[in-house]
């Protein structure tokens, strides 16, 4: 009997595996990291890396896709006093080529991403833990097909510690 | 042991039934309209009006007798780019036999940028602006390009989700031409809409 249930399972993630392989039928899905703690002091500035993994097979374009057609990835985040941020730095672009465009070169992320945030602690600001949130903006491909423009929530929290 | 051979023989056919099943449930009622679910091969394409780039309603029962390639596109995809440039020489190919491509656009940006990518890509077909009701009547659509092959008598044989070879297209093109509006002979088969884009000329 626990043959004939292996058995079963075994067919069913045949199944499943064969139907997520038709083009189409898998959804593109970009997640985000975590974000540890984040301490700044008032006046200062700190760094905060927000990681990011696209899921495998597929792309979404860099922040600088090489056609003003194609839409780029962005970081849109907003915070209240006394936080701010000073500055979204995004990684560089992998030039690929795609069986869809042998001759093309697309600026891509693919794989695990990082963007760097500058957030800066207000000269006033006093000890607490201030709320940092936004989307992630991209739209993505894979080898054949593409998706319509997506957002993702980022959040994460700031602590101003003066001593 | 036979015992265990015939309930596994039971459980996979039940498997395969219901696997069938969600294959085959052709269409489903939704808010009052069609929606294409699961194998839509013989299927009534749904009707719609979308409004044209040049300002036109344009219904797809318009087309009744011709064969209808609705190809789903956007300006940011990449793949429908490699599609258009041979969607243009088709329409051009087999204009004269009945052959109507429809471009649905389904970008969010203005009118004039999708106009000017069209004119860039040199689109000879009317292109019409997507809407999320025709999206849903297709089976909400996620994936571009999809392209419906839709045969003279209005039923859908064919669609392709991502980026086909230039072979198969023309394949199934070639069979909605084939086809037959029912109960009516071949000389009778290629009215010309009065409101839309003769094949072959430019829609923008």
């Amino acid at each position: 009997m626990k043959q004939l249930c292996m058995s079963l399972l075994l067919a069913l993630v045949l199944v499943q595996i064969a139907a997520a392989q038709e083009p189409g039928q898998t959804v593109p899905t970009v997640e985000v990291a975590p974000v540890g703690k984040v301490q700044v002091k008032a006046g200062a500035i700190t760094r905060v890396e927000l990681d990011f993994r696209i899921g495998s097979e597929f792309h979404i374009n860099s922040n600088k896709p090489h056609s003003e057609l194609l839409i780029p990835t962005t970081l849109r985040l907003n915070t209240t006093d006394p936080i701010r941020i000073a500055s979204v730095t995004y990684p560089a672009g992998q030039d690929m080529s795609f069986p869809f465009a042998p001759n093309d070169k697309l600026s891509v992320y693919s794989g695990d991403f990082a963007i760097t945030t500058a957030v800066k602690a207000l000269p006033s600001a006093i000890n607490g833990t201030y709320p940092v949130s936004g989307e992630l903006h991209f739209q993505a491909c894979d080898r054949s097909a593409c998706y319509p423009p997506k957002s993702i929530p980022v959040k994460f929290e700031v602590t101003v510690v003066n001593r | 042991m036979k015992r265990n051979a015939l309930v596994f023989a039971a459980l996979l056919i039940a498997i395969v039934a219901m696997i069938a099943a969600g294959k085959y449930i052709t269409r489903v009622r939704h808010h009052n309209s069609v929606t294409l679910v699961g194998d839509v091969r013989g299927v009534p394409a749904p009707d719609f009006e979308l409004a044209s780039l040049d300002g036109r309603n344009v219904k797809l029962s318009d087309y009744r007798g011709k064969a209808v390639v609705l190809n789903f596109w956007a300006t940011w995809c990449s793949p429908c780019k490699v599609e258009m440039p041979w969607f243009v020489d088709l329409q051009k190919k087999y204009g004269n036999e009945g052959l109507v491509v429809l471009g649905i656009a389904m970008d969010d940006s203005d009118n004039a940028k999708i106009a000017q990518f069209a004119s860039e890509m040199g689109v000879n077909y009317p292109v019409l602006l997507g809407t999320d009701k025709v999206s849903d009547q297709y089976g909400n659509v996620q994936f571009l390009p999809t392209t419906f092959y839709i045969d003279r008598d209005g039923r859908i044989i064919g669609k392709g989700t991502g980026l086909l070879g230039r072979g198969e297209i023309e394949e199934n093109i070639q069979k909605a031409l084939a086809s037959r509006v029912a109960g009516v002979n071949k000389a009778q088969t290629s009215p010309t809409p009065s409101t839309a884009a003769k094949p072959g000329t430019a829609a923008q």
